[in-house]
C-alpha cells in the first residue's frame, strides 16, 4: 500500500504544528508526512492530542504554529508575501475540508435525514452534483458498506456499528484524497467493532490515503504502514507496526502497551478483519 | 338551571374568540420572526447585533406587556404618531412575544450538540447552508414544546389589548356583563373558552414532544 518512493510528494505534511488551548499547549512541534496510499495508525494515552492533531489536519480547530499541508496546499492558512500568516477565507477552508474525510467516534449523523440522504446530501449541496447522480453513487456506497437494505431508514433505527458505517459512506461520497479516523469503534459494542474495521480495511486495500486514531493494536498490527505514538502532545515514537508494537524503544511506550496489550493478546481473534454483510 | 344568559349570548362571545385567534396567530408569526432574526443575530451576528439584541431582549423582559400597550396607546398620539388599535397591538405584542421567541430559538440551536457542526463543516458546508439543512430542521424540532408555550402565554396575554379597546374575547365578555349583570355565568363561559383554545394546543405541544422523542 505504502509508496516508499521519496519522489512521490506527501499527502500529508505537518511541519512544526503546535496549538494550544488558552495557555496549555496540546500540540509540540508536530512533524510529520504521510505517503498517498499509507495508512497511518495513531496511539496514544487519553489526553494527549491525537484528537485534536486530527481536527486541525480539517481545521475544526485552529493550530497557532507551523503548517499543514494537504496535497501541496496549506491548510487553513496562506503565507502573504511579508511572511505573515493570514487565515484563509470561508470558502476556501470549506473547498478543503470537502475534500477531507472525517470519521467521528460518536458518529454524527444527521438525525433527521435518512441515510440515503444522510450520504447524498453532501454532493448535492457542496459539489453541486445533480441529485439523481448523486443517490446513486450513494446507494452504491452504501451497498459497499453493508447497507443496502437501510437506505430509507434514519440513524436512530441502526445500531452504533451501522451508523458508524453510513459515516464512512458519507465521507467518501464526497470522493475525499484523504481519510481521518478518529477512535471511530471505541463508542461500539464489543460485537460491532469488526465489521467497521473491516470496511476501514477495505479501504485501505483500495488505496485510501488514511490516518486512523483507534486502540484497536490488532488493526495497527494488520493494517497500518507506520504506527505513530504520541504524548503530551507529542510524537514519541514512531515506526513500521511489527517493530514498533513488538519493542517498543521509550519506556512510555512500554507503559502504554503494557496497559493495552494485554487485552490485545487475549482477544486476538479467530479472523477480526471479516465484514459482516447483512443478510 | 340552565345559564340562559350565557347561552343567548354564547355566539358573541364566539366573536369575540374569532378576534382573539387572528390576533393571537398574526402575534405568533410575527413574533416568530423577529425571535427567529433576533436569535440568529445574538448567536452568529457581529458584536453590535449581539449587543442589540440583548438590549432588546433584556429591556422587553423587563417592562410588563401593559405597559407597553399604554406607551402605543397613550404615549405615541403625544407625539403626533397614531397607530390604530389593531395594527397598534399586534406590532406591540410581537415586540414582546419576539424577545421571548429569541430566547427560545436561541436556545435550541445552543441546545444542538458542537458534533452536529463538525460533521456539517467537515462535509465543506459553510453556515448559511449548515444552519438551512443541519441546525434550523433540528432546532425548529427542539424547540416545538416551549415555542407551543410561549403561544399559549401569548393567547391569553392579547386579553391584555381589551384595555386599549379593541373587542376580543375578554372585551366582549366585560361588555356583555355590563348590559346583563350575570358576571359569574359569562366570566366563566370567557374563561371556558380560553381554556379551550390553550388546552388543545397544549396537547398539540405534547403530540409534537412524543413524536419528536420517537423520531430521534
Ligand atoms: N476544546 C478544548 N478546550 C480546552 N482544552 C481542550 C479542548 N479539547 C481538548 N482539550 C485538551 O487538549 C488535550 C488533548 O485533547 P485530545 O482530545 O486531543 O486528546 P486525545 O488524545 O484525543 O484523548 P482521548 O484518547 O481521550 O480521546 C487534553 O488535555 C484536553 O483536555
Ligand atoms: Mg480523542
Amino acid at each position: 500500500m505504502r509508496t516508499d518512493d521519496a519522489t512521490v510528494a506527501p499527502m500529508v505534511e505537518f511541519r512544526g504544528v503546535s496549538k494550544w488551548f488558552g495557555t496549555t499547549q496540546v500540540l509540540r512541534d508536530i512533524s510529520l508526512s504521510v505517503a498517498p496510499s499509507e495508512v497511518v495508525v495513531v496511539i496514544g494515552p487519553s489526553g494527549s492530542g491525537k484528537t485534536t492533531l486530527l481536527r486541525c489536519v480539517s481545521l475544526l480547530e485552529e493550530y497557532e504554529a507551523g503548517e499543514i499541508t494537504v496535497a501541496g496546499e496549506m491548510i487553513g492558512y496562506r503565507i502573504a508575501a511579508n511572511g505573515e500568516r493570514v487565515r484563509r477565507s470561508e470558502r476556501e477552508i470549506a473547498a478543503a475540508r470537502a475534500k477531507i474525510g472525517f470519521v467521528f467516534q460518536s458518529f454524527n449523523l444527521f438525525p433527521h435525514m435518512t441515510v440515503l440522504r444522510n450520504v447524498a446530501v453532501g454532493p448535492i449541496r457542496v459539489n453541486k452534483m445533480p441529485r439523481e447522480k448523486a443517490e446513486a453513487v450513494a446507494r452504491d456506497l452504501i451497498g459497499r458498506v453493508g447497507l443496502a437494505d437501510k437506505v430509507d431508514a434514519h440513524p436512530v433505527s441502526l445500531s452504533g456499528g451501522q451508523q458508524q458505517r453510513v459515516a464512512i459512506a458519507r465521507a467518501l461520497a464526497m470522493q475525499p484524497k484523504l481519510m481521518l479516523f478518529d477512535e471511530v469503534t471505541s463508542a461500539l459494542d464489543p460485537e460491532l467493532v469488526d465489521e467497521v474495521l473491516g470496511v476501514m480495511q477495505q479501504l485501505a486495500r483500495d488505496g485510501m490515503t488514511m490516518i486512523v486514531v483507534t486502540h484497536e493494536m490488532q488493526f495497527a498490527h494488520d493494517v497500518a504502514d507506520r504506527v505513530i505514538f504520541m504524548d503530551h502532545g507529542a510524537i514519541v515514537e514512531e515506526g513500521d507496526p511489527a517493530t514498533l508494537l513488538a519493542n517498543p524503544r521509550s519506556e512510555r511506550l512500554r507503559a502504554f502497551m503494557r496497559r493495552h496489550i494485554q487485552g490485545w493478546a487475549r482477544n486476538l481473534p479467530q479472523n477480526p478483519m471479516t465484514i459482516e454483510r447483512n443478510p | 338551571m340552565l345559564p340562559e344568559i350565557l347561552i343567548s349570548n354564547f355566539w358573541l362571545l364566539l366573536q369575540g374568540a374569532e378576534r382573539t385567534l387572528e390576533l393571537s396567530l398574526a402575534t405568533a408569526f410575527f413574533s416568530s420572526a423577529t425571535g427567529l432574526a433576533a436569535a440568529l443575530l445574538r448567536t452568529f451576528g457581529r458584536w453590535p447585533f449581539r449587543i442589540a439584541v440583548d438590549v432588546y431582549v433584556y429591556v422587553v423582559r423587563g417592562v410588563p406587556l401593559l405597559l407597553l400597550l399604554f406607551f402605543m396607546y397613550y404615549g405615541l398620539p403625544y407625539s403626533g404618531i397614531d397607530v390604530a388599535p389593531i395594527p397598534g397591538g399586534i406590532l406591540v405584542m410581537s415586540i414582546y412575544f419576539g424577545a421571548f421567541m429569541s430566547e427560545v430559538f436561541r436556545a435550541a440551536v445552543e441546545a444542538l450538540p458542537r458534533a452536529q457542526w463538525d460533521a456539517a463543516r467537515s462535509l465543506g458546508m459553510r453556515l448559511p447552508l449548515i444552519l438551512g439543512i443541519v441546525v434550523l430542521p433540528q432546532a425548529v424540532r427542539l424547540s416545538a414544546p416551549a415555542f407551543i408555550n410561549t403561544c399559549i402565554l401569548l393567547i391569553k396575554s392579547t386579553s391584555l389589548v381589551s384595555i386599549i379597546g379593541l373587542s376580543e374575547l375578554t372585551m366582549v365578555g366585560r361588555q356583555i356583563v355590563e348590559r346583563t349583570f350575570a358576571p359569574f355565568q359569562i366570566l366563566l363561559g370567557v374563561a371556558l373558552i380560553y381554556f379551550v383554545i390553550c388546552y388543545s394546543l397544549s396537547r398539540l405541544g405534547r403530540y409534537a414532544e412524543q413524536r419528536m422523542r420517537h423520531a430521534h
